[in-house]
């Protein structure tokens, strides 16, 4: 009984801290541009800068345009993909990838979109009318 | 009115569910038939008044009421019944409706089938759940703080800083929002429904295992849960295989598991249903295992609730491809998954102590053991889900502002389990079936072990597998393919009725073949130049515009109109051009993709990705487009594709913003910038203008009434115009004519507009001589433009076999409710 229960326990403790030591090297946390320059598998949160340009390449076949991280530092991000569908109305974006000099390069792309709840946009109700009632 | 009615009834049914509970809970204490005549009667009542609300929900929906925040957000007035149907559980108000309501007739069932002593605190704890779930709808305000969003909220109350709603309350817009292009396909009628239908089902083990703490009847609550844990795993199944299909063949994901925390969501209580159901299976045979089944139990239905509380709450808003909305809810989720936790781990602790003790060790050859093991992995699978989906919590310990984990975290660490758990279900069947010791064991596995060695071998020389860890991972789910098989065959022959198990556990094994087949031999369909450039990429030969290495590689096929390439030296594929089927959506284009055999032999066949424009989110200037990809399903690979760009998208961006410029600047100078083109054509003769096929089919002579009497001849030629590469041609007749005015003659041959195009046509000449006749294009443009299409094209192998795989364990769950269902009525 003893020695079994010793060895479950070595199995319980060692099973659960290399589930988290791995766990812990998995996840990083959200970096801005300067940051993620070192680093390999960078998430960088930022919002679209959509006074530049923007577009699909034929040529490259590369989705390119500027992203404004939440210090306030510019880059170009680019993306091996087509245009993500909703990409305009994305009021946050996640990129994931690395930086190469100053470009960075984006493997993955999540978009976040406005929250339908609190931010009711007047533009939003073109179409409405006032009611007769 | 409406509004009134349905707050009314909502929350009278949230009332009623709260007496009802109170009264399980007294005739649970006190075992007094009236008090559960009178329960039964409240719960029927809230069932009742929620079908009222339901209803109610469902005709504002239907009858376009855009004053209500919950059909202006999720319908508009032009969207198909069946859409405004689903558009009942297309929100999270109506979710939350839909899982009470299937809950309710759960409740029914269990009145009638669940027996004493636990009739009482199994039907008090399905109804407290349900009470926390009515509190999520409610809607009552207290101060500053509303329980609750309830679907029947105006929007004026769910938006009060609209700055228009401020001005004028009664604002009523004419139009919903819609539902999400994405969301109109069939599979969002079904998926959410059986998803809740699972999420309901789930409650009934946790509420027996509670029922049998309070009672302190530990042992004959798995006979009645069983069936209950069973449907509610095939439920949860179906919903987890129709997403994943639905995520394949129509959103574009490019492939049918993502590790999503909405994936996890369902899969996670899957598991530990599923582990669940293994203890409870070993409970009923020997009377061990009580206190695992319980906390299965209670951990399956726990992990339902976390799960929701994580979708629902907007703290994954970061990390999912879903979006989420936060409604305000999540104080009141956690409480609920407080309390659901807290009263069940703690009435478990609070009898831990009575319940019964295993009097000798399992020995590790027994089915016990093994069983009881194999439900440990599937727990242990689960609580590694678990964590990585809750990366933005737990992710904390470790960094401030935590990410989701790498997707390798999710397989590295379940794969290997999987291998384990794949052994496992071969000696659990072989030890479950007949006493067995370490001899007779080894005796029986001789064969399955020898073909599974040889057929594994097979398919490593078949399949060119070089990776070692592959090698062992096709070896350990073969041997649960056949080992489960074998055992299978003699069960079959002695009570086909017993196969359950056996075939579960041989889709299991199927399962592993097909997501080891179908993830790790996904390839991209590329033509050879495309490849070399690849190739160099990787070499570092290719430098981008600004000098840098280029590192990502391009996966993309380009393709023109009827200029075959060849990829993956197996395929000749060839644009076949595209056709606009505005039936279906405005402005949606299905192309046609030829895929022949490069060698010439065997079969051809075309796919038909599809392209649409979102109009809900689009503008005049900025159209979005959304896809739907094709997929060619077959036996040992899918081809799977979808556009993402095409000369046509092209076209009409430029279009858009064009027409935007020119009515921001009232549209100057056009005339000067049109290009004018003369073209000189036979009967018969075809030929391309700008992005136009032309062919001139006939000219002749008309006899219009409308002419004008001094008309000399009038001539109209029948020409089919269409744009380069679509199959919808379009017939226009410009006229000629020569009329005599003053006694001189004029022509007289007015511009033809080019249907949905700026452009004109003109009838200008005709020679007598020679037949020719003459046309005039007018802004177009000069150049014949190129037609081309890009695609996302990928080859997936066997992924038939992961379905294969999902449908043998829905149906090995689906033999098992009816065995232990059959035996429970028997017994009553």
């Amino acid at each position: 009984m003893k020695p079994k229960l010793i060895l479950g326990i070595i199995a319980i403790v060692g099973f659960t801290s290399l589930l988290m030591y791995n766990f812990g090297n998995s996840i990083s946390t959200y970096v801005n541009f300067e940051q993620a320059v070192e680093m390999n598998n960078a998430h960088v949160v930022g919002s679209w800068d959509d006074s530049k340009d923007y577009g699909f390449s034929m040529e490259s076949k590369q989705f390119s345009f500027y992203m404004e991280d939440e210090d306030g530092n510019i880059r170009r991000v680019v993306y091996p993909k087509a245009k993500p569908n909703n990409f305009e109305e994305a009021d946050q974006l996640v990129v994931i990838g690395e930086m190469q000099g100053e470009v960075f390069y984006a493997d993955e792309m999540l978009m976040k979109c406005p929250s339908k709840y609190n931010n009711a946009d007047e533009a939003e109700f073109e179409k409405a009318m006032p009611a007769n009632s | 009115m409406i509004k009134f009615f349905g707050e009314f009834f909502v929350n009278a049914a949230f009332l009623t569910s709260i007496l009802a509970a109170i009264g399980y809970f007294v005739y649970s204490q006190r075992e007094e038939k009236r008090y559960l005549k009178v329960s039964n009667w409240l719960f029927g009542i809230q069932g009742l008044f929620l079908l009222v609300a339901s209803g109610l929900l469902l005709y504002i929906i239907l009858t376009h009421q855009f004053n209500f925040y919950y059909v202006y957000n999720y319908t508009s007035s032009d969207l198909q019944l069946r859409y405004l149907i689903s558009a009942f559980w297309g929100g999270q108000e109506g979710s939350f409706m839909l899982w009470i309501l299937f809950s309710i007739f759960i409740g029914f069932g269990l009145m009638k089938w669940a027996r004493e002593p636990y009739r009482g605190p199994v039907l008090f704890f399905l109804t407290l759940t349900q009470v926390f779930l009515f509190s999520m709808i409610a809607g009552i305000p207290f101060g500053d703080f509303t329980l609750g969003a309830s679907p029947f909220r105006t929007l004026a109350e769910a938006m009060p800083n609209a700055p228009f709603l401020q001005s004028n309350p009664d604002f009523v817009p004419q139009d919903g929002k819609g539902l999400n292009d994405l969301l109109k396909s069939p599979w969002m009628m079904i998926h959410p429904p059986i998803l809740f239908v699972g999420f309901a089902m789930m409650t009934v083990p946790y509420c027996f295992a509670m029922a049998a703490l309070w009672k302190r009847k530990y042992n004959e609550w798995v006979g009645p849960a069983l069936p209950w844990t069973l449907g509610a795993n095939v439920a949860l199944l179906t919903a987890i295989f129709l997403g994943g299909y639905w995520a394949y063949v129509t959103l574009s994901f490019g492939g049918y598991w993502a590790w999503d925390p909405v994936e996890n969501a369902s899969f996670v209580p899957w598991l530990l249903g599923t582990a669940g159901i293994h203890t409870m299976i070993i409970q009923r045979k020997s009377s061990t295992s009580q206190k695992a089944s319980i906390v299965f139990a209670i951990l399956a239905y726990v992990a339902i609730v976390y799960e929701t509380f994580l979708t629902r709450s907007g703290v994954l808003s970061d990390s999912s491809v879903h979006s989420f909305v936060d409604l305000g809810l999540y104080n009141q989720l956690v409480v609920f998954m407080a309390a659901v936790t807290f009263i069940g781990l703690g009435l478990f602790i609070y009898r831990y102590k009575e319940l019964p003790k295993q009097e000798k060790e399992s020995k590790l050859l027994s089915r016990e053991f093994m069983t009881f093991a194999g439900a440990m992995m599937l727990f242990l699978i689960g609580l590694v889900i678990i964590l990585g989906t809750s990366s933005p919590i737990i992710g904390r310990l470790f960094v401030d502002n935590p990410t989701p984990p790498e997707v390798s975290f999710y397989n590295d660490w379940t794969m290997p389990m999987a291998m384990i758990a794949a052994i496992m279900t071969v000696l659990g069947q072989y030890l479950f079936w007949k006493r067995q010791d370490g001899e007779s064991l080894a005796h029986d596995l001789t064969l399955p072990v020898a073909l599974t060695c040889v057929v594994t071998l097979v398919s490593i020389f078949m399949g060119e597998v070089r990776n070692l860890y592959y090698m062992l991972f096709l070896l350990t789910a073969w041997f649960a393919v056949i080992g489960n098989v074998i055992i299978m065959i003699r069960l079959a022959r002695k009570k086909p009725m017993l196969i359950g198990g056996t075939l579960s556990h041989v889709g299991f094994g199927v399962l592993l073949l097909g997501i080891l087949a179908s993830s790790a031999y996904n390839a991209n369909l590329l033509d050879d130049a495309t490849k070399r450039y690849n190739a160099a990429i990787k070499n570092g030969e290719i430098t981008d515009e600004q000098g840098f290495r280029k590192t990502q590689t391009v996966d993309f096929l380009e393709l023109e109109l009827n200029e075959p390439k060849v990829i993956n030296d197996k395929y000749r594929v060839t644009y076949e051009g595209y056709t606009l089927k505005n039936q279906e959506r405005p402005g949606q284009q299905e192309y046609k993709i030829k895929f022949e055999p490069a060698g010439g032999e065997g079969q051809q066949f075309t796919l038909n990705p599809q392209v649409y424009p979102m109009l809900s989110s689009s503008t005049a200037q900025e159209i979005q487009w959304s896809v739907d990809p094709d997929v060619r399903s077959g036996l040992f690979s899918d081809i799977y594709l979808y556009v993402s760009g095409s000369s046509f998208v092209e076209r009409k961006n430029e279009q858009a913003k064009q027409q935007g410029n020119n009515t921001a600047s009232a549209s100057g100078g056009m005339e000067d910038s049109v290009a004018v083109q003369k073209i000189k054509l036979e009967r018969g003769d075809s030929t391309s203008v700008g992005p136009f096929d032309i062919v001139l089919r006939d000219y002749r002579q008309v006899e219009d009434q409308q002419l004008q009497d001094s008309t000399v001849v009038a001539v109209r030629a029948y020409i089919d115009i269409a744009q380069r590469g679509s199959d919808n041609s379009r017939v226009i007749d410009p006229l000629y004519s020569i009329y005599v005015e003053n006694g001189q003659n004029w022509s007289y041959a007015p511009p033809q507009q080019i249907p949905e195009y700026n452009g004109t046509v003109q009838f200008s000449s005709i020679d007598p001589t020679t037949g020719e006749v003459e046309l005039t294009f007018r802004g177009v443009k000069e150049e014949v433009e190129e037609e081309w299409v890009l695609l996302v094209a990928e080859e997936k192998p066997f992924i038939s076999i992961v379905w294969f795989g999902t449908f043998l364990l829905m149906g090995g769950f689906s033999i098992s409710i009816f065995r232990h269902w059959d035996r429970e009525r028997k017994k009553s």
